[in-house]
C-alpha cells in the first residue's frame, strides 16, 4: 500500500475538488440536522402541549377517558379515507366529551403538507380546526400539485366560517413554521413510519390487512369497538 | 478488452455516481421522509435512524460527484460499494422478517402495502451498483476522469 499520489497540479485540483466536495456535505448535513431539531421557543397553537407530542388536543382537561392520538399528513389520501371513515364518530366524542383526542399534523410529504399544518394550527386559534380538517380532506388536492397554497388555504378557511384577518396573516405568515417542524420531529422520536397512524391508550390500532380486512382504520364499527373498548 | 477497460470504468462511475446522486439529491431535501424510511427498516434505535436519515442523502450526493467528476474514485467506488452491500443486508432483512416497507432508496420510504413491496428487484439493483464499485477499484483508471493518476492506496493488486 505505497501512497505514489503525483504531486504537481493534478494533486492540487485533486485537493481542493475534495476539499469542496467535503465542504458542500459537512454544511448540508449539518444545517439540515439542526433544522430539524425541536425548536423550543417555537410559537405554539391553540391547545397544544409539548407534552402530547405537539398535537392539537381536544378534551385535554378530561380524565379516565380514552385518549386517541392521530398521526397524519394533509396530503396523504390514505388519511382522507380514514377522516371520511370515522370524523363523524370523532367529533361526536370530542362534543360528547368522552375521549381525549390528539391531531397531530406530520408534514413528510412535502412543503404543501407543511402550508396545510401551518393553517390547520391557525384554524385551531379561532377554535375551527375540526371544521378545517373536514374541509380540507373533503376535497385533498393531488399531492405536491401546486394547488395548495395560501390562498387556497385562506379560501378553505371562509368556507368553513373563518374569516378573521389574523388567520389570513397567520397562514400567510406561516406563523406556526416551527411548530409544524416540531411535530415531525416528535413523529420522529414515536416512531411514526406510515400515516395515518392511530393510537388508542398509547397502543397502536390494528391495521387493515387486505382489500376487504379492513382493521380499525377504515371499519367505522370497529373504530368505535377499538377505542370504547367494547 | 485492455483498451475497453477505461470506458467500462467511465460507464460504471457514472451510473454508481449518478444512481447515488440522484438518490441523496431526492431525499437531503426531504429529511422527514428519509428519517422515516430508515426508521421502517426497523434494526437501528430511533435516534439513531433519524440522524442517518438526514445524514446519509449528503454523503450519497458527496460520493456521487466524486465519481462523475472523477477524483478519489477508489475511496468513492469502496464507500458507494459498502453502502450497497448495507442496504442489501437491510433489505433482506426487512424481506426475511416479513416487513413490509419500501426502501426509501430514491425518497419515498416507510410502510407499504404488503403488494407493493419489491425487495428482489432492489437488491438485484443494489448488487449491480456494488458490482460497479469494486470494478472501480480493481480498475480506477477510466475515461474522463479529473484525476488522471487514482491514487494506488486501496489498490486490489496490480
Amino acid at each position: 500500500m505505497s501512497s505514489k499520489t503525483p504531486k504537481g497540479p493534478d494533486n492540487t485540483t485533486r485537493n481542493l475538488v475534495i476539499g469542496m466536495v467535503v465542504l458542500v456535505v459537512a454544511v448540508g448535513a449539518i444545517f439540515s440536522v439542526l433544522s430539524n431539531k425541536e425548536n423550543t421557543s417555537a410559537a405554539l397553537p391553540a391547545s397544544v402541549s409539548k407534552d402530547d407530542g405537539y398535537g392539537i388536543v381536544f378534551n385535554g382537561e378530561l380524565k379516565g377517558v380514552p385518549v386517541i392520538d392521530i398521526w397524519e399528513d394533509f396530503q396523504c389520501p390514505v388519511c382522507a379515507r380514514f377522516e371520511q371513515t370515522n370524523s363523524a364518530y370523532l367529533e361526536k366524542i370530542i362534543e360528547e366529551k368522552k375521549a381525549k383526542v390528539v391531531f397531530h399534523t406530520l408534514s413528510f410529504l412535502g412543503p404543501e403538507s407543511s402550508l396545510a399544518a401551518n393553517a390547520a394550527a391557525c384554524s385551531a386559534d379561532e377554535g375551527k380546526f375540526l371544521g378545517f380538517h373536514k374541509g380540507f380532506y373533503s376535497s385533498q388536492p393531488a399531492e405536491n400539485s401546486g394547488v395548495i397554497t395560501s390562498d387556497y388555504l385562506i379560501a378553505l378557511g371562509q368556507a368553513v366560517g373563518i374569516t378573521s384577518d389574523k388567520f389570513k396573516s397567520c397562514v400567510n405568515n406561516l406563523d406556526y413554521k416551527n411548530w409544524v417542524n416540531n411535530v415531525a420531529a416528535s413523529g420522529g422520536e414515536q416512531n411514526i413510519n406510515s400515516t395515518p397512524t392511530v393510537f388508542v391508550n398509547g397502543k397502536e390500532i390494528r391495521r387493515a390487512t387486505s382489500a376487504t380486512e379492513l382493521g380499525d382504520y377504515f371499519d367505522p364499527a370497529a373504530f368505535i369497538k377499538a377505542v370504547e373498548g367494547k | 478488452m485492455k483498451k475497453a477497460q477505461p470506458w467500462i470504468g467511465l460507464l460504471a462511475r457514472l451510473i454508481l455516481g449518478g444512481v447515488l446522486l440522484v438518490a441523496g439529491y431526492l431525499k437531503a431535501f426531504t429529511p422527514d421522509k428519509s428519517m422515516m424510511a430508515v426508521r421502517a427498516y426497523e434494526i437501528l434505535p430511533i435516534w439513531f435512524a433519524n440522524v442517518l436519515g438526514i445524514i446519509l442523502p449528503w454523503l450519497e450526493i458527496g460520493a456521487g460527484v466524486l465519481l462523475i467528476i472523477g477524483v478519489a474514485i477508489r475511496y468513492a467506488a469502496i464507500f458507494g460499494s459498502a453502502l450497497m452491500v448495507l442496504f442489501i443486508i437491510a433489505i433482506a432483512q426487512a424481506w426475511a422478517r416479513g416487513l413490509s416497507i419500501d426502501c426509501g432508496c430514491f425518497g419515498g420510504g416507510g410502510t407499504v402495502d404488503p403488494s407493493q413491496t419489491r425487495y428482489l428487484e432492489e437488491i438485484l439493483r443494489d448488487t449491480g451498483l456494488a458490482l460497479c464499485g469494486l470494478y472501480l477499484l480493481r480498475y480506477p483508471l477510466t475515461k474522463f476522469a479529473l484525476e488522471k493518476k487514482p491514487s494506488q492506496e486501496l489498490a486490489l493488486g496490480e
